[in-house]
């Protein structure tokens, strides 16, 4: 493996800030129930708010799994998801939180035998155990049965609840970007499952929903998703102020934390931050000579690796369809006044769920807007729902936009499938197709 | 005076060396085979080369090196460069309007679309997947207890196309051990997992674009039966070079001298060496043995059915 000698990545220091913020929410959620809170495990969508909402402690699977990734501690949990009976060919977020079920319910030393240090199992076994499931995932059908599988495992005992979500294939004749029949009518449909969702949390609570919450949760998520856009079009600058990593490393606020004041503030530091950057001159990569989209779901076990591999080959990561494309995107559709219809359509909103049309459109139009020379694909071994469209996407790149492109494999939460030569040697032939190019033009 | 540059390819399982001089000819070659990445093998490489051309090292004015082991050159190397553009590089210098390269070495297959001067437009990389890859084919020979140099003869003698559900090179061993536990043919089972890696291959190519003309190489190349199952696949004749394997030291070698000289000509008026000749294959000749100037290659002459060879 080759070493990186220099680190020519410029983080965002609020990068720092939002860390403890996520390390603080888990914190909390640990001791949900020494605090008498309920706890729903939900996968999927942000449908956070609602729970939220509800007064309920919410875990989201992919965002744990990730967390453990991010910091080398997802062994153990993969280890007793794959005792358990799931081999490593499936999902490995699901493969991480299945684990984690295993671990909670502390089928422990004497059944998985192999996950039985209990340091290394100490933080996979930490989260509570739910006392009901909501799943709300679509595109993806190993999404869609991940919480039955953890229904499962405990026992079939805990209540759930599954989402149904349609899957946009823009193929209507009027389908277009948040326009057309299949978009009103998919909205209208979703609403009405979030209002079941609802009657679902109520059984669960015993209390009625609060709306009024909901409508004032929406109000700072719509800020904040403001300010976050806000601050990502300010690196349409060359050189770009901050980097896809940037973008990466705040999804936990937007996409699960709590909405609070201290969400918009966030947000507003980060914000400041890039525009104190951009009037300064400071780039996001000390030596901007690519600017590069990332396509693909992130590779958690890598996103410090990947910032510094990158900036080390010169090359800013600028937007990506992960950061880009998702959570909560489009602020302007929410409306805290009737905060189902902008929570709907912003589940229908997510990448996953979108036909091949949308998403050729978004990467256009980001490829454009942020002067993009060339385009990685991040090809996810065990993620394949992301992976559907790439190489379509690949093939509007080259050919109708002109812009090279490479892939590489790796994983969500794996680090088995990723190799560092694979990348170096793809990335350093995309930077000289695209030498060439301008070499060309 | 400072005359050559040295291109160094340190692969999956070979090494290879190319000494061009300032008209940019090729004056020297090596091929060795080293098994795995080898700072050893590298340097055997090196030595062979610069032996047989009979130059002295401090006649060197650049060394580049491309391949896995890139890192590896013995002192550093003064260039580094991809293996897609110097394989392309390389390919367009002996194949003047090439526009797709195919190279399949030890353990990569690349498909590479260059413009009319050589330079990358498009690349596809197999994934971690070594099907078809050399690797792929060594597992093959010993199941079929051949040997990798006979392989594709072998397969050539095939005739019944047996369905080969898995290209894995794990799996494939497997399903062909099972194919012979059923009796069939070796020949025939060579030549049926010949025809679905060239599918394969296919499908990589399918991702940056047939264009023609096509040039096949790398050590794969040597193997007549992928030749011939891959010109059929893409129903058209592959420019095949004389010695496959050097093409991307050769690039590298080029990319360094046109970097050097501003990416101008080559300087026609340089003392020009002696033609290269054939050393038979045997890595050695006296014509060579002590000459500073005389240059020398090994080139293996290769006969394939549906391969032009040049
Ligand atoms: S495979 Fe990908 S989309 Fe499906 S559940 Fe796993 S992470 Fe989500």
């Amino acid at each position: 493996m080759a070493s990186l000698l220099e680190d020519k990545s410029n983080r965002l220091r609020m990068t720092g800030r939002g860390g403890e913020l996520v390390g603080a929410y888990w914190d909390e959620l640990f001791t949900a129930r020494e605090r008498g809170a309920q706890v729903v495990w939900y996968n999927g969508h942000a449908l956070n708010p609602l729970f939220q909402a509800a007064g309920i402690s919410w875990c989201h699977g992919e965002a744990f799994s990730a967390r453990l990734a991010a910091q080398h501690l997802e062994g153990p949990a993969q280890l007793a998801g794959e005792e358990y009976g799931y081999v490593n060919e499936l999902c490995s977020y699901s493969r991480t939180h299945l684990g984690c079920a295993v671990l909670t319910n502390d089928f422990g030393e004497s059944e998985t035998g192999i996950v039985d240090t209990v340091d290394q199992r100490e933080l996979a076994s930490r989260l509570p155990e739910p006392d009901f499931f909501v799943n709300g995932y679509q595109g993806c059908s190993t999404g869609q049965q991940w919480d039955q599988m953890s229904y499962r495992i405990l026992g079939k005992k805990v209540p759930i609840f599954t989402l149904s979500l349609p899957y946009m294939f823009g193929s209507k004749p009027d389908a277009g970007y948040l326009v057309g029949e299949e978009w009103e009518t998919a909205t209208d449909y979703v609403v009405d499952q979030l209002e079941k969702l609802i009657e679902f949390l109520e059984v669960q609570t015993g209390r009625p929903f609060d709306h009024d919450k909901l409508g004032e949760i929406m109000s700072y998520i719509k800020a904040a998703s403001q300010l976050r856009r806000e601050a990502m079009a300010l690196c349409m600058a060359k050189p770009a102020p901050a980097t896809y990593w940037d973008w990466v490393a705040s999804i936990a606020h937007i996409n699960f934390m709590p909405a609070e004041q201290r969400l918009i503030d966030y947000f507003q530091g980060v914000k400041d931050e890039v525009a104190d950057r951009l009037a300064s001159g400071v780039a996001g990569v000390a030596d901007e000579r690519y600017r590069l989209y990332f396509d693909g779901i992130m590779n958690w076990n890598k996103l410090g690796w990947l910032a510094r591999k990158f900036a080390d080959a010169d090359a800013a990561v600028i937007c990506g369809r992960y950061t880009h494309q998702n959570f909560w995107q489009e602020p302007q559709l929410i409306d805290p006044e009737n905060p189902l219809r902008g929570l709907a359509q912003h589940y229908l909103l997510c990448s996953n769920s979108q036909g091949f049309k949308t998403l050729k459109q978004a990467m256009t139009k980001d490829c454009d807007d942020y002067g993009i020379d060339g385009v990685i694909f991040h090809a996810s071994r065990t993620c394949r729902a992301y992976t559907n469209h790439q190489h379509l996407l690949a093939r509007v790149a080259e050919n109708q936009l002109g812009i090279p492109t490479a892939f590489f494999e790796g994983d969500i939460a794996d680090a088995a499938f990723y190799k560092d030569e694979i990348l170096e040697t793809r990335l350093a032939a995309l930077l000289e197709t695209i030498d060439a190019k301008r070499a060309r033009n | 005076m400072s005359a050559y540059v040295v291109g160094m390819d340190l692969g999956s399982t070979s090494a290879e060396c190319v000494v061009i001089d300032e008209r940019r000819e090729i004056v020297a070659t090596a091929v060795v085979e080293t098994g795995t990445v080898s700072r050893k093998g590298l340097q055997r490489a090196i030595d062979e080369a610069f032996g047989e051309a009979g130059i002295e090292r401090d006649l060197v004015r650049a060394v580049a090196a491309t391949g896995y082991g890139r890192r590896l050159v013995p002192g550093g190397a003064d260039f580094v460069f991809t293996e897609i553009s110097a394989h392309a590089r390389g390919v367009a210098a002996l194949f003047p309007g090439v526009r797709l390269v195919v190279d399949i070495g030890g353990q990569d297959t690349k498909a590479i679309q260059v413009d009319e001067a050589g330079r990358v437009e498009r690349f596809a990389m197999n994934d971690r997947c070594a099907s078809g890859t050399g690797r792929f084919y060594e597992g093959l020979a010993h199941a079929l207890e051949t040997d990798i140099e006979s392989l594709g003869e072998f397969a050539s003698r095939g005739k019944a196309d047996l369905e080969i559900s898995s290209l894995c090179a794990t799996f494939a061993v497997t399903e062909v051990i099972a194919l012979l536990a059923k009796g069939h043919d070796p020949a025939d089972i060579a030549a049926s997992v010949h025809h679905a890696a060239a599918a394969r291959t296919l499908g990589l190519i399918g991702q940056v674009g047939k264009a023609s003309p096509v040039a096949l190489t790398g050590g794969v190349a040597r193997n007549a039966a992928v030749v011939h199952s891959l010109s059929e696949a893409l129903g058209e004749e592959l420019l095949i070079p004389e010695n496959p394997q050097i093409t991307g030291a050769y690039g590298a070698a080029l990319l360094a001298a046109e970097s050097l000289d501003g990416g101008s000509q080559p300087d026609q008026n340089a003392t020009a060496p002696a033609p290269p000749h054939d050393h038979g294959g045997s890595g050695s000749c006296a014509d060579c043995a002590g000459s500073k100037t005389e240059s020398s290659v090994t080139m293996l002459t290769l006969t394939a059915p549906s391969g032009r060879v040049v």
